[in-house]
């Protein structure tokens, strides 16, 4: 199965990992860390944004946060999809 | 007022969300040499979501971008150019006036593509080899984009085959000639950084002199260096005083239709009143005029 990741686990960074999934799985979004907690559905959502934007239907994510705002999140999903589909590197 | 610009690593979310609040005149993210060779693709993901979304107050947002000898350079511009945020780019290794044309070029074709005014982005040029400086003037004013040329300061110096000093004997006449070149092109010069980041007794020494040289201000690596180098460059009350006499005797000189007029028992002409307007821009009293 392939997977790519993008981020750190630095301060207001995450780490996004994400594995390709079969046909008709849907996304599936997983999120640990500092503020998931509180804040995971506006997370969940962001991801789901910015995925749906990549045209990508099939995969699995897995978010590793400390502290990320949304505008590092979207990056960093955005980041880990093109790594895996290979269309920036 | 470009006296501080302050690098942000384009890899790092905590710098690139908090990087405006240090007070900076301009911000320079950094694609370049602040990021490893395995995350440029990253950086450039993470620099564009905060050009489209990111705070930045009222600092001047430029980004630095890969060299044009590098596999990067175009899809660096492709990536941030679109942004209204985005008033320049900083561009490394500019040696002649062919590489500024060779950007000037790409940033057009861009900025067509986006529906962006041509010529809307400015170049921020970095000279960091001795031919770089040799041709200052020429880079200067090789296109209207160019705003500023900057002296490099460790990729100078290795180009000049010698090493840094704390006294800066090294880049000293690259100093001067680029103030010229500026100065005479119409474009600010922009001192490059001061690397020892716990020295403000150095920090200050060197700002003062390359203020005294006739920079326009200076690039900044750590948040702690602003508030030493506004300090240098932003005038004295004793000036502003000065500045203000002056500017009022020149007006109210020209209402009755004379030319020079005395102030303080000096004779005041007009390089002394752009002077004088000058340091009350400096002071944030007189719009740019």
């Amino acid at each position: 199965m392939n997977t790519a990741q993008a981020g750190t686990l630095e301060s207001m960074d995450c780490l996004v990992t994400v594995s390709e999934a079969a046909q008709g799985a849907g996304v599936k979004i997983q999120i640990a860390g500092s503020s998931a907690a509180r804040f995971k559905s506006a997370m969940e959502k962001k991801a789901a944004e910015v995925i749906a934007s990549m045209g990508v239907k099939d995969i699995d994510i897995s978010i590793q946060d400390n502290g990320a705002l949304d505008i590092v999140l979207g990056a960093r999903v955005e980041a880990a999809v093109k790594r895996l589909i290979g269309g920036e590197r | 007022m470009r006296r501080t610009m302050l690098y942000l690593p384009g890899n790092n979310p905590n710098m690139l969300t908090r990087g405006y609040l240090f007070g900076s005149d301009g911000l320079v993210l950094d694609l370049e040499d602040a990021v490893a060779m395995a995350e440029k693709d990253t950086a450039r993901i993470l620099v564009r979501h905060f050009l489209r979304q990111g705070e930045f107050g009222s600092c001047e947002v430029t980004v630095r971008i890969n060299g044009v000898d590098t596999e990067y350079w175009k899809d660096d511009l492709a990536a941030v150019i679109p942004f209204p945020a985005l008033q320049g780019i900083r561009a490394p290794k500019v040696d002649d006036a062919a590489t500024v044309k060779i950007i000037d070029e790409e940033l057009s074709i861009i900025e067509e593509k986006n529906g962006i005014p041509v010529g809307r982005t400015k170049i921020f040029c970095l000279l960091e080899t001795a031919k770089g400086i040799w041709n200052a003037y020429d880079i200067a004013s090789a296109s209207p984009r160019v705003a500023a040329i900057i002296p490099g300061g460790e990729d100078l110096t290795a180009d000049l085959k010698t090493s840094r000093s704390s006294e800066g004997t090294e880049l000293d006449w690259a100093r001067r000639m680029l103030v010229f070149a500026a100065r005479a092109a119409g474009v600010d010069p922009i001192d490059t950084v001061f690397p020892r980041v716990t020295d403000d007794a150095g920090l200050r020494k060197e700002t003062e002199f390359i203020k005294q040289l006739g920079f326009e201000g200076k690039s900044v690596i750590h948040p702690n260096q602003i508030p030493i180098i506004h300090n240098v460059f932003n005038p004295t009350e004793q000036e502003i005083e000065k500045a203000l006499k002056i500017v009022a005797a020149a007006k109210e000189a020209a209402e009755r239709g004379q030319g020079a007029v005395s102030v303080d028992g000096r004779m005041v002409d007009i390089p002394v009143v752009k002077r004088a307007e000058y340091t009350l821009v400096k002071a944030g009293l007189l719009e740019v005029k």
